[in-house]
């Protein structure tokens, strides 16, 4: 977690892009192939799936933009990923990525931080990430973090804490709820905190959907890093479904009430998530046969808890795995009028009252593009409380179900003990971390 | 289920269906017999486990002249404490699983107490109607689309004989809950939004399999953990908030959604149903209503429902708040009693009473919920109770001696919900 960099590293504080923020005067775009002072220069940590779209969305945010680092795990990961963005004739000139920035293995973070960056990206395991940002914001990184941040409720107070430190450090933290930046979504939250539909006092959330890869054996891996290349299916690693997907809809309720809620009721369980067939093939990779339910993965398929916020209102979340299922959306109920959380807002009785009709955008653009302009103008928008809360209330939904007890905002945030994490001694390559499935009455720490 | 009489007769139960207790007519009607308020009320009890027996001492302690007569269970020692304490005579206590045929054919009874486990109460039902008794039935009265159906048939035939029908969902006969449903109809919390109920407990009870049972009896004796006995428990138990909110609403939930699982009562001692069950209800204008249940050992309890609405919030029990805060402060009155103090009232000429299509739409809540947990998919309740081809009761002329294998436990994806298709039978659209 030790940090070389100083203040004068701060982009933030940076004059060469103070200046190319006043010039600009915070328009979005900025002109192209710009000069060296107006550059932007960013590493990814993390370069699967959500890292590869995320660096590229951050690429089209601003011309600014040029990419000097990335690292994975799998240093094999983040040499694919250049090569794909070399070949992107949108990207010419801005991958500038020699092999030394090319940095890979459990310690690649704490490599990442080290180099001559303003921004860094994170998409890796959300377990990890507490740690990461913590050693990011040390460094006097800018950064925009893909959700949820944290897996365990230890995880979340260390995220809590790196956000504190980049709020007196004027660093950046834009996360990955993109639902935050449509402005669609904007515009109807104005309203509704306005009082458009009343006093908020119902609310439902939901993402369920078919299910999930599940990657099988790979040469070489050690335990670890197969357990680490299969996180979703590892609680330490991805928080469980509600904390790793259903989090969008959680974000949402949580904006609805301006405030994370103060009690936790849940029911939960895995009723049919099954890998067997290819758990077993993995357990014989590893001459484990005997042991080979733990390859299976220790999530859950289901959690249906009830949120219940400040005011008392009691909100349902939803979400689950299951073939041939599908919904990820939310609904809020008030005294006066019931909205879609998206664009609309209805009369109890269905009937129409209003509808944006503003230009739309895509969020995972939009976060980007107000990322960079907050960091331009010398505003950073720093997001860090916020998502940790809105983790912390996903945790508290799975820890309720896993538990099956009931408990406040409160106990969870200060007392709760729960931690799933290693410490950052174990992150290396070697035996895995396998937690058994929950029964729906552990021990509540 | 098959063929062109099914289809009339979905025909009839869409209709049937239609509004909530259209069938629970209030007022006295004029009936055949029970005209005196001194004559004696001779029971008969169909099931004389536990319920049934604090049914049974309920029943005598509800009103003077109620006396116990008959007796049927499935099992001689199940029967003994009633017989003795009534001094029921060997010749009106009827053992095995067609005993309720033989109470039902003795004469001199007027009403039957139905307490067995709830896959048999719509045979049983449908045999006391016939029988012309009046009848206190305990919840849930059925644990599959074919049951209740067979339900709704005999609760319409239970009213056109003008038979007093009475229902273990005690909370309708408790002063506290009437008194609040009355303010909530009358708009105290204005109009009703959001709801949810709970039935969240710890474990039950269950009784070792002892040598030499066979699969039927060792089952019976089980039953809470069967589904073609119990129901599950969403149906055994959680149906007492289920019928709460209902008849909050004065509405059945158009569809429902429903998630579950069998997570920590593992062990083959408990059958195969879930110990935790997670169900939205879609009511009219999409109002949207949590209800959750749960038997797992050392987690936090909660056995209550919750009505919201524009105004106030309830907790349907005796108390309201929001702009007219009230608080019940009348008698309260054992609810275990009351109902049956009701019903003799009903059966001696007050106000007439017939609760069986209510308790039957509740129980039907119950169970498509169940279906929607163990299929995964969220479905209609028209579907499900003109279309859905469940039925679980094993074949007639079950034997005591019967082997009758264990059901798996239902897995999504894998569980065959008879009736629904494959692709997208009963499936909501997502709005």
């Amino acid at each position: 977690m030790e940090t070389k960099m100083n203040a004068p590293q701060i982009p933030g504080r940076d004059a060469a892009i103070l200046a190319g923020a006043a010039t600009l005067a915070g328009a979005a775009v900025a002109p192209v192939h710009a000069a060296g002072s107006d550059e932007i220069r960013i590493g990814l940590l993390g370069c699967g799936g959500r890292g590869s779209g995320a660096i590229r969305q951050c690429l089209n945010a601003d011309p600014g933009i040029v990419v000097v680092a990335l690292a994975d795990l799998f240093p094999d990961k983040a040499r694919k990923l250049r090569d794909a963005l070399m070949k992107d004739p949108k990207y010419a000139g801005r991958i500038r990525v020699p092999d030394d920035a090319i940095l890979g293995g459990f310690d690649c973070h704490e490599k990442l931080v080290k180099t001559n960056t303003h921004l860094l990206l994170m998409a890796t395991a959300p377990g990890f990430r507490p740690w990461q940002m913590m050693a990011a914001i040390q460094a006097g990184k800018h950064v925009f973090t893909e959700k949820p941040v944290a897996t365990d409720v230890a995880g979340v107070r260390v995220f809590m804490e790196a956000s504190k430190l980049a709020e007196q450090k004027g660093l950046a933290i834009v996360c990955g709820t993109q639902r935050r930046h449509e402005f669609s979504r904007v515009e109807l939250m104005k309203r509704i905190h306005g009082g458009a539909i009343g006093d908020l006092i119902g609310g439902q959330c939901y993402w369920y959907g078919g299910g999930i890869w599940y990657r099988g054996m790979k040469e070489g891996l050690t335990e670890m890093e197969w357990q680490c290349e299969n996180w979703y299916h590892f609680t330490w690693l991805s928080g469980d479904q509600i904390c790793e997907q259903h989090i969008h809809n959680i974000d949402v309720m949580n904006w609805c009430f301006d405030g994370p809620p103060k009690k936790f009721t849940a029911v939960g369980g895995r009723a049919c998530r099954d890998y067997s067939t290819e758990a077993k093939k993995v357990a014989a990779a590893f001459k484990n046969d005997a042991q080979w339910p733990k390859y299976n993965g220790d999530i859950w398929d289901h959690v249906f808890a009830e949120f219940e916020y400040a005011n008392g209102a009691r909100c349902l979340s939803f979400s689950g795995h299951s073939p041939g299922t599908g919904r990820s959306n939310e609904k809020i109920v008030g005294t006066k009028a019931v909205s879609d959380c998206a664009n609309r807002i209805m009369g109890h009785k269905g009937e129409k009252i209003w509808e944006y009709s503003g230009p739309s955008v895509n969020g995972m653009d939009q976060e980007h593009v107000d990322l960079i302009k907050s960091i331009r103008a010398g505003k950073p928008l720093n997001e860090g409380m916020r998502i940790a809360e809105s983790t912390l209330t996903a945790i508290g939904g799975r820890l309720a179900a896993t538990t099956g007890r009931t408990f406040t905002w409160d106990w969870l945030l200060k007392a709760s003990k729960n931690a799933l994490v290693p410490d950052r001694s174990m992150w290396k390559p070697g035996p895995g971390l396998f937690h058994p499935i929950s029964t729906g009455c552990d021990p509540l720490v | 289920m098959a063929g062109r009489s099914g289809l009339t007769r979905r025909q009839f139960l869409g209709n049937s269906t239609a509004t909530v207790g259209s069938l629970a007519i209030a007022g006295a009607v004029p009936r055949v017999g029970w005209t005196a308020a001194t004559d004696t009320i001779r029971v008969g009890v169909i099931g004389c486990g536990g319920r049934g027996s604090g049914a049974a001492e309920n029943c005598v302690a509800s009103a003077p002249g109620v006396k116990i007569v008959a007796l049927a269970d499935a099992f001689t020692d199940r029967l003994q404490g009633l017989k003795t304490k009534h001094q029921v005579p060997d010749n009106r206590c009827f053992v095995g699983l067609d005993a309720y045929q033989q109470l039902l054919a003795a004469d001199g009874i007027d009403l039957v107490i139905l307490a067995t486990p709830p896959g048999f109460r719509p045979i049983h039902f449908a045999a006391a109607v016939a029988a012309g008794k009046h009848i206190f039935t305990e919840k849930p009265v059925a644990v599959c689309a074919a049951g209740l159906r067979k339900m709704l048939e005999s609760a319409k035939t239970s009213v056109e004989k003008k038979l007093s029908v009475v229902a273990g969902t005690q909370r309708r006969h408790e002063p506290r809950y009437v008194e609040t449903m009355k303010r909530i109809h009358d708009g105290a919390i204005g109009d009703l939004v959001s709801a949810q109920c709970y039935w969240n407990m710890g474990g039950l009870w269950v009784k070792p399999r002892e040598a030499g049972q066979s699969d039927v009896e060792w089952q019976l004796r089980n039953w809470l953990y069967f589904t073609w006995l119990s129901g599950d428990h969403i149906v055994e138990q959680h149906v007492h908030n289920l019928d709460v909110i209902n008849w909050a609403f004065r509405a059945l939930p158009e569809q429902v959604h429903s998630i579950g699982g069998r997570q920590f009562r593992t062990g083959p001692e408990f059958g195969h149903i879930y110990d935790h069950f997670g169900t939205e209800f879609f009511y009219p204008n999409d109002v949207r209503t949590i209800s959750m249940c749960r038997q797992i050992e050392n987690t936090t309890g909660n056995v209550s429902e919750r009505i919201v609405g524009t105004k106030g919030t309830s907790d349907c029990g005796g108390s309201i708040q929001g702009e007219k805060p009230w608080k019940y402060e009348g008698p309260s009155p054992d609810p275990y009693v009351q109902e049956h103090t009701d019903l003799i009232a009903s059966i001696r000429g007050g106000a007439y009473l017939n609760e069986a299509q209510q308790v039957t739409e509740s129980t039907m809540c119950a169970v498509m919920a169940r279906e929607s947990a163990y299929s995964r998919q969220q479905m209609k309740r028209e579907w499900f109770i003109q279309r859905c081809e469940l039925d679980l009761m094993p074949r007639a002329g079950l034997k005591m001696s019967d082997a009758l294998p264990v059901p798996p436990v239902a897995v999504p994806g894998i569980y065959e919900l008879p009736g629904m298709p494959k692709a997208d039978g009963g499936k909501r659209k997502n709005k």
